[in-house]
C-alpha cells in the first residue's frame, strides 16, 4: 500500500489542505461583516477546528456512516484493514485489537515526548539559577509535560480497555467498532494541536489552564490548548459509551457481573466516570475558549467573571480523571497477582466493588483542590471528611492484594516485579494522599513539591508500573514472541530505584518551602542537592523507560516465538492462537467456573478450557450474541 | 466394624479441621442404609458442626461431587463395587487440593478404618513434618493418628509461624520509619501560632504512614521472600478465596480512623482559623510579579511585610490581575489571592519568632513567577512601632526621593530595572530623552508627556520587543503628583 494511502498520511495531509480552507473562510467573513481581516486568534482557532474534521475525512474512518446515511450497505469489517505488517497500525482498521495497539503506541509516543519535555527542564532545575531556559519556556515546558502526558495516559487506559475488554468477556469486537476507530483517530489532531501551543507563544498557566492567567491574549497557543484537550474529551466520552455497552451487553454466556476477570469490572468503573464526567471538562474549557474568542467573560475578574467557577467546574473532571488514570492500573495489578502467585485473588467480590466504590466516592472530593483557593470553612471540612473517604477503598485493595500473595506460590517474571512495584509505589502515593486531604496540612503543602511527590507516585504506581507491567504479560498475545526477560528486569529496576528517589525527595523539598512550577529555586531554602537528586533521579527512570521501549520493539521483531500461555493463566484469551487479528473466538465459549480458581483441581474457567489444557477443544454451547 | 469405632474416628478427623467453617461430608456408597446410617450418626453429634453435602452411589457422581461440592471428608464404603475403591484412590493421588478420606468396612468385621490425608505442604512444612516423623520413629504410628500427632498440627503452627514472624518485620519497619520520618529534618522553621496545630497534625500523619506503610511493606517483602515458587514445582498455592470477616475488619477499622482523622483534621483547621479580638488589619495586593502590603490604621503602603511579634495579623488579599497565592512556608498557612471585586480573602497569621522570611507566591502567575518574592520582617512591637514611625514621617522634599519610594510600593521595580539589566519591561536606566522604537515601527522620544500616557494608557505605545503587561489600576491609582514624582525619578536614572 502507498504511504499516501494510510490514514495517517492522508488524514494529515487533509488536515493542512482543511486549516488552509479553514482560515480562509473566516477572512473572508470577518471582511464581509466588516473587521479587519487578520486577526490570528479566532482565524487559527476556526481552522484548527476545520483541520481537525478535514483529518477524519482524509482517514476515512467515517466513509462507512456516509454510505449508511445514503442507503448504502456496508459488509461487516472482517478480515482487518488492506495494511500489513506495521502499516496496520497507522491505518483505520475496526479491530479492536488493532484500534488497541493504536492506542497504546501512539500513548507510548506522546508519553515519551512529555517526558522529554521533563527531561528538559530537570536539566534546568538540577541547580538553582536560570541556565538555559527562559522562564516563558520553563513555563511552557512545565504545562505541556502536564497535559500532554494527561493525555497519554488517556490513550494508554483506552488502549488496555480497547485490547483487553472484549477478549477477556469473549466477544468479537466491541459494541460500535467504527465508533472505536473514530474515538482513536480523534485524537491524533487533538496531539498535533497541543504540540503546536510550542509554537504559538507557548502556554504558562500548567496543566489546569486556571483563567484569568490563561485568558492571556497574547498567547494564542492556550486556544490550540483547550481545543486539543477538549477533541480528547471527545474521545474519552466515546471510548467511555462503547466499553459500557460493550461490557453490559456482549459477555459470553454464563458471565454473570461477578465471574467477569477484575480489569473488567475497574474498566466499568473507569468508563462510568469518563462517560459522564468529562463533560464538565469539556465546558469549563469551551468557556475559556469562547472569553477568548467571541470576549466573553465568564472568567474575566473585570466585568464581575468568576474565576473560582472555573475551578468547580474544572476540578469535578479532572478530579475523577485521576481514578480513570489509575483504576484500570490497579486492575491489572489485581488480574496479575493471582496469576503469579497460583492463588484465587482475595475477596473478589470486594476488589471488585471497592472499584465501584472509588469511582462513586470520586465524584464527592473535587473541592479539595480548593482548600487554599478562598472556600468557606464549613465547605473545606465536608470535604475532608468525604475525601479521606477513598481511603476506605483503596484499603480494601491493598489488603486483598496482601492476601493474595500471602502463601501463594510466587514467581517473579518481569511482569511480577512490575506488579510488586506498582503496589508500592502505589502505597507510597496513597499515604501521602491525607495531609492533603485535610485542611490544616494542606494550607502547607498545597502546589509544592510535595503534592509533585504525591501525584506522580500514584501516576507510576497506579497507571505506568501497571500498564508497562500489562504490556510485558500480554506480549506474547500481542506478538506471539516473548520479550527479553534480562532487560525487561534491568528496565525494572532502573525504574523502581530511580522512582523512590525522585519522589521522596520531591516530598521532602516540598515540605521545605519548595513551590511547585518555579523555573529557579531559592538556594537559601537548603534543596540544592535534592533538586539535583531528583534530576538525576529521573534521568534513571527515564532510561528504564527507554529499556523498557528498546525492549518491546526489538523483541516483537526478533524475540522468541512464545509457547501458548506462557503464564498458564485462566482467561479466556489464552487459548486461542496468537497473534490473532480479525474475529477473536472462531467458536464462542461459555463460562462455567470462577476466574481466578488457582489451586482448585479440576475447575474451569471456561469451556475454552483449564490451564493444562490445549486450546479450544470443548463442546459449545449457542453463539453469543454480537453486535 | 463396630459403630463405636466409626464414632471415635470421625470425632478425632474434626477436630482436625483447623477451618472454623462446617465440615463438609461426602458419603460415597451404593447401598442407601450406609449412607443413611453414617449421616444420622452425624447429626447426632452437633458439637461435631458438620454438614453431610451429598451421597452419591457410583464413582461419576463421586467425581463430579468432588469438583463441584469440594467436600472436606469423603467417607468411602470399602466394599462397594460400584464406588470403586481403588479407582477412587487413583484419582484421589492424582489430585492436589486438601481432601481427606476415611475407607471402612462394614463386612470385614475389623476395628480399623483406612485414613488418607491429601494435602500440599510447602518446602519448610515438609521440613516439620520429617521432624516430627524423626521423632516419632521406632514407634509404630498409630491409626488414626491422635489428634496432637495429625499433620495438620505443623501446618497450623507454621501458619502462626508465618504471621509472627512477619509481625516482627512489620514492627521493626515501623520503628525504623517512624525515626526517619522524625530525623530527617521535613518542615522549616515553625514561626507562627498556627503552625503549632498544623504541624501536630503532620506528626499524626507521619505515625499513621509509618504505621501502613511497613504493614504492607512487611508482609510483602516477606511474602516475597518466604513464598516463592520452589524450582520446578509447577502447582498452584493452597485456594482460599477470601475471608469477610477479614475485609469487614479491613473495611471498618480503616473507617474509623480515617473519620477520627478527618475531625483531628477539622479542629486542627478550626485552630489556624481562630481570631484574636484585635489583630492587626493588612491588605495584601498581588499584581504580576510584587507583592505590595497596606496598613490601613497608619496610611503605610510598603513593599516589604512588616510584622510585630506575638500579634495577630488579619490579611485582607486581593489580586489585580490573575490568582496569586500567599505563602510564608515558616508561618504554614496558605491563601490565594483572587482578582475582581467581592473576591477578596481573609488569612489570620501570628508570628511569634522575630526573624526575616519571605512571601513566595505558591500560585502559578505567568512568566516571573518563580521570582514573586517579598521579603517578610518580623520585628520585636518597639521595632516596630519605630518602623511604623519612620513610614508614616515627613515626606520628603526631594522629588526624587518621592518617586523612588512610589515605584517602590507599587512594585514597579519587579518589571523596570534601574541598572539596565533586562527585565519584562524597559530598564528606566538612561530612558528619559532617549529614542526608542515602538513596535508599531514609529518610533518616539522619551518624556514627560510620553511616561504619563505609558502608565494612564499603557496599552497605546509599547516599546519594541515587550508586551504591555502592566497592572491594571495603577494607572487609575496613581496621582498626578504622584507621577509626576515618578518621572523626576525616572529622569535621575542617567
Amino acid at each position: 500500500m502507498r504511504f499516501y494511502k494510510l490514514s495517517l498520511f492522508r488524514g494529515l495531509g487533509f488536515m493542512l489542505v482543511g486549516t488552509f480552507i479553514g482560515v480562509v473562510i473566516t477572512i473572508l467573513i470577518r471582511l464581509l461583516i466588516g473587521l479587519p481581516a487578520w486577526n490570528a486568534e479566532p482565524i487559527l482557532v476556526v481552522g484548527a477546528l476545520f483541520g481537525a474534521i478535514a483529518f477524519m475525512f482524509g482517514t476515512r474512518v467515517m466513509d462507512d456512516w456516509f454510505k449508511w446515511a445514503r442507503g448504502i450497505d456496508t459488509p461487516e469489517p472482517a478480515e482487518d484493514s488492506e495494511a500489513e505488517g506495521w502499516k496496520r497500525f497507522i491505518h483505520v482498521s475496526f479491530d479492536h485489537k488493532v484500534i488497541g495497539i493504536q492506542y497504546g503506541l501512539t500513548s507510548i509516543l506522546i508519553l515519551s515526548v512529555a517526558g522529554l519535555f521533563a527531561m528538559i527542564f530537570r536539566t534546568e532545575l538540577a541547580q538553582p539559577g536560570l541556565q538555559f531556559l527562559t522562564p516563558d519556556g520553563f513555563n511552557t515546558l512545565i504545562s505541556l509535560h502536564g497535559i500532554v502526558n494527561i493525555g497519554g495516559i488517556l490513550l494508554g487506559v483506552a488502549a488496555m480497555a480497547n485490547y483487553l475488554v472484549p477478549l477477556m468477556i469473549g466477544a468479537n469486537d466491541m459494541a460500535f467498532p467504527r465508533l472505536n476507530a473514530f474515538a482513536y483517530w480523534i485524537n491524533i489532531p487533538a496531539i498535533v494541536m497541543l504540540l503546536s501551543t510550542i509554537l504559538l507563544g507557548g502556554v504558562d498557566a500548567g496543566w489546569t489552564g486556571y483563567p484569568p492567567l490563561s485568558e492571556n491574549l497574547a498567547k494564542i497557543g492556550f486556544s490550540m490548548f483547550f481545543l486539543g484537550v477538549y477533541l480528547i474529551g471527545l474521545s474519552s466520552i466515546l471510548g467511555g459509551l462503547n466499553l459500557i455497552t460493550t461490557i453490559i451487553r456482549m459477555r459470553a454466556p454464563g458471565m454473570s457481573y461477578f465471574r467477569m476477570p477484575i480489569f473488567v469490572w475497574s474498566t466499568l468503573a473507569t468508563m462510568i466516570i469518563s462517560l459522564t464526567a468529562t463533560q464538565l471538562i469539556g465546558l469549563s474549557f469551551q468557556m475559556v475558549l469562547f472569553d477568548r474568542v467571541f470576549g466573553m467573560d465568564f472568567f474575566n475578574p473585570n466585568q464581575g467573571g468568576n474565576v473560582l467557577l472555573f475551578q468547580n467546574l474544572f476540578w469535578f473532571y479532572s478530579h475523577p480523571a485521576v481514578y480513570v488514570f489509575v483504576l484500570p492500573g490497579l486492575g491489572i495489578i489485581s488480574e496479575l497477582l493471582p496469576v503469579f502467585s497460583r492463588k484465587p485473588l482475595f475477596g473478589y467480590r470486594w476488589v471488585a466493588l471497592s472499584s465501584m466504590a472509588i469511582a462513586l466516592v470520586g465524584f464527592f472530593v473535587w473541592a479539595h483542590h480548593m482548600f487554599t483557593s478562598g472556600m468557606a470553612d464549613f465547605l473545606r471540612v465536608p470535604f475532608t471528611y468525604s475525601t479521606l473517604l477513598v481511603a476506605v477503598p483503596t484499603g480494601i485493595k491493598f489488603f486483598s492484594w496482601t492476601g493474595t500473595i500471602w502463601r501463594g506460590k510466587l514467581s517473579f517474571q518481569t511482569p511480577m516485579l512490575y506488579v510488586l512495584g506498582a503496589i508500592s509505589i502505589f502505597l507510597l502515593g496513597g499515604l501521602s494522599g491525607p495531609p492533603n486531604a485535610t485542611v490544616a496540612t494542606d494550607l502547607h503543602i498545597h502546589d509544592t513539591y510535595f503534592i509533585v511527590g504525591h501525584f506522580h507516585a500514584t501516576m507510576f504506581g497506579g497507571y505506568l508500573f501497571p500498564f508497562v507491567a500489562a504490556a510485558y504479560f500480554w506480549f506474547p498475545l500481542i506478538t506471539g514472541r516473548m520479550y527479553s526477560e534480562r532487560w525487561g528486569k534491568i528496565g525494572f529496576w532502573l525504574m523502581l530505584i530511580g522512582f523512590y528517589f525522585q519522589s521522596l525527595f520531591q516530598m521532602q523539598t516540598g515540605l521545605l518551602g519548595m513551590r511547585r512550577r518555579i523555573a529557579d529555586y531559592d538556594p537559601a531554602l537548603g534543596v540544592d542537592f535534592q533538586q539535583l537528586v531528583v534530576s538525576i533521579a529521573g534521568f534513571v527512570v527515564g532510561l528504564g523507560l527507554l529499556v523498557f521501549i528498546t525492549n518491546i520493539l526489538v523483541s516483537a521483531k526478533r524475540g522468541q516465538v512464545a509457547e501458548q500461555n506462557p503464564w498458564r493463566s485462566r482467561s479466556p484469551e489464552w487459548y486461542i492462537p496468537t497473534p490473532v487479528w480479525g474475529h477473536n473466538y472462531e467458536k464462542p465459549f461459555e463460562v462455567v467456573g470462577e476466574p481466578y480458581d488457582y489451586g482448585l483441581e479440576g475447575s474451569d474457567y471456561t469451556s475454552l478450557g483449564g490451564v493444562a489444557d490445549t486450546p479450544a477443544d470443548s463442546a459449545v454451547p449457542e453463539p453469543a450474541a454480537a453486535d | 466394624m463396630g459403630i463405636r469405632n466409626v464414632k471415635t474416628n470421625l470425632s478425632s478427623l474434626t477436630t482436625m479441621n483447623s477451618s472454623p467453617d462446617q465440615l463438609r461430608v461426602l458419603i460415597a456408597s451404593s447401598h442407601p442404609l450406609f449412607a443413611q446410617g453414617i449421616s444420622s450418626l452425624l447429626e447426632k453429634r452437633p458439637e461435631m458442626d458438620t454438614e453431610v453435602v451429598g451421597m452419591v452411589s457410583t464413582i461419576d457422581e463421586a467425581m463430579d461431587a468432588l469438583k463441584n461440592l469440594h467436600p472436606d471428608l469423603v467417607i468411602v464404603d470399602y466394599d462397594d463395587d460400584q464406588v470403586n475403591r481403588e479407582e477412587f484412590l487413583a484419582r484421589f493421588v492424582e489430585g492436589e487440593g486438601r481432601l481427606r478420606v476415611v475407607l471402612f468396612s462394614l463386612k470385614e468385621g475389623g476395628d480399623e478404618a483406612i485414613v488418607y490425608d491429601r494435602r500440599t505442604m510447602a518446602a519448610s512444612q515438609i521440613e516439620d513434618w520429617l521432624d516430627g516423623l524423626s521423632q516419632r520413629t521406632g514407634e509404630p504410628e498409630p491409626l488414626p493418628v491422635e489428634p496432637d500427632e495429625t499433620p495438620e498440627q505443623p501446618k497450623r503452627r507454621d501458619s502462626m509461624r508465618h504471621l509472627i514472624l512477619a509481625g516482627l518485620l512489620v514492627a521493626v519497619l515501623i520503628v525504623g520509619s517512624y525515626f526517619l520520618l522524625t530525623t530527617i529534618e521535613l518542615l522549616p522553621e515553625q514561626a507562627s501560632l498556627q503552625a503549632k496545630p498544623i504541624d501536630d497534625l503532620f506528626r499524626l500523619d507521619f505515625i499513621a504512614i509509618a504505621v501502613l506503610f511497613s504493614l504492607i511493606i512487611g508482609l510483602m517483602v516477606y511474602s516475597i521472600v518466604v513464598f516463592r515458587r520452589r524450582k520446578g514445582d509447577e502447582t498452584d498455592g493452597p485456594h482460599i478465596e477470601g475471608n469477610s470477616r477479614l475485609e469487614v475488619v479491613w473495611t471498618l477499622v480503616p473507617l474509623l480512623f480515617v473519620l477520627f482523622l478527618a475531625y483531628y483534621g477539622s479542629v486542627a483547621l478550626g485552630k489556624t482559623t481562630a481570631a484574636d479580638p484585635q489583630p492587626l488589619r493588612m491588605d495584601v495586593i498581588g499584581t504580576q510579579w510584587s507583592w505590595r502590603f497596606e496598613y490601613p490604621a497608619y496610611g503605610i503602603i510598603s513593599t516589604e511585610m512588616v510584622m510585630p511579634v506575638n500579634k495577630q495579623a488579619l490579611l485582607n488579599l486581593s489580586s489585580t490581575d490573575v490568582i496569586h497565592s500567599f505563602w510564608v512556608p515558616e508561618f504554614r498557612v496558605k491563601q490565594d489571592l483572587l482578582p475582581g471585586e467581592d473576591f477578596e480573602r481573609e488569612l489570620r497569621v501570628t508570628p511569634i519568632e522575630v526573624g526575616e522570611y519571605k512571601v513566595r507566591c505558591a500560585e502559578l502567575c505567568g512568566r516571573n513567577h518563580y521570582d514573586m518574592l517579598a521579603p517578610v520582617k518580623v520585628l520585636s512591637q518597639a521595632d516596630f512601632d519605630a518602623w511604623v514611625e519612620a513610614q508614616t514621617g515627613p515626606v520628603s522634599d526631594d522629588p526624587v526621593l518621592r518617586g523612588q519610594a512610589v515605584t517602590q510600593q507599587y512594585g514597579c521595580l519587579a518589571c523596570h530595572s534601574t541598572d539596565g539589566s533586562e527585565m519584562a519591561g524597559p530598564t528606566w536606566l538612561g530612558v528619559y530623552g532617549s529614542q526608542e522604537a515602538l513596535n508599531d515601527g514609529t518610533s518616539v522620544t522619551v518624556d514627560r508627556e510620553y511616561i504619563i500616557k505609558s502608565i494612564r494608557e499603557p496599552g497605546i505605545q509599547i516599546v519594541a520587543g515587550f508586551q504591555n503587561i502592566m497592572p491594571a489600576g495603577i494607572g487609575a491609582d496613581l496621582t498626578d503628583e504622584q507621577i509626576e514624582d515618578v518621572i523626576a525619578f525616572i529622569e535621575s536614572l542617567q
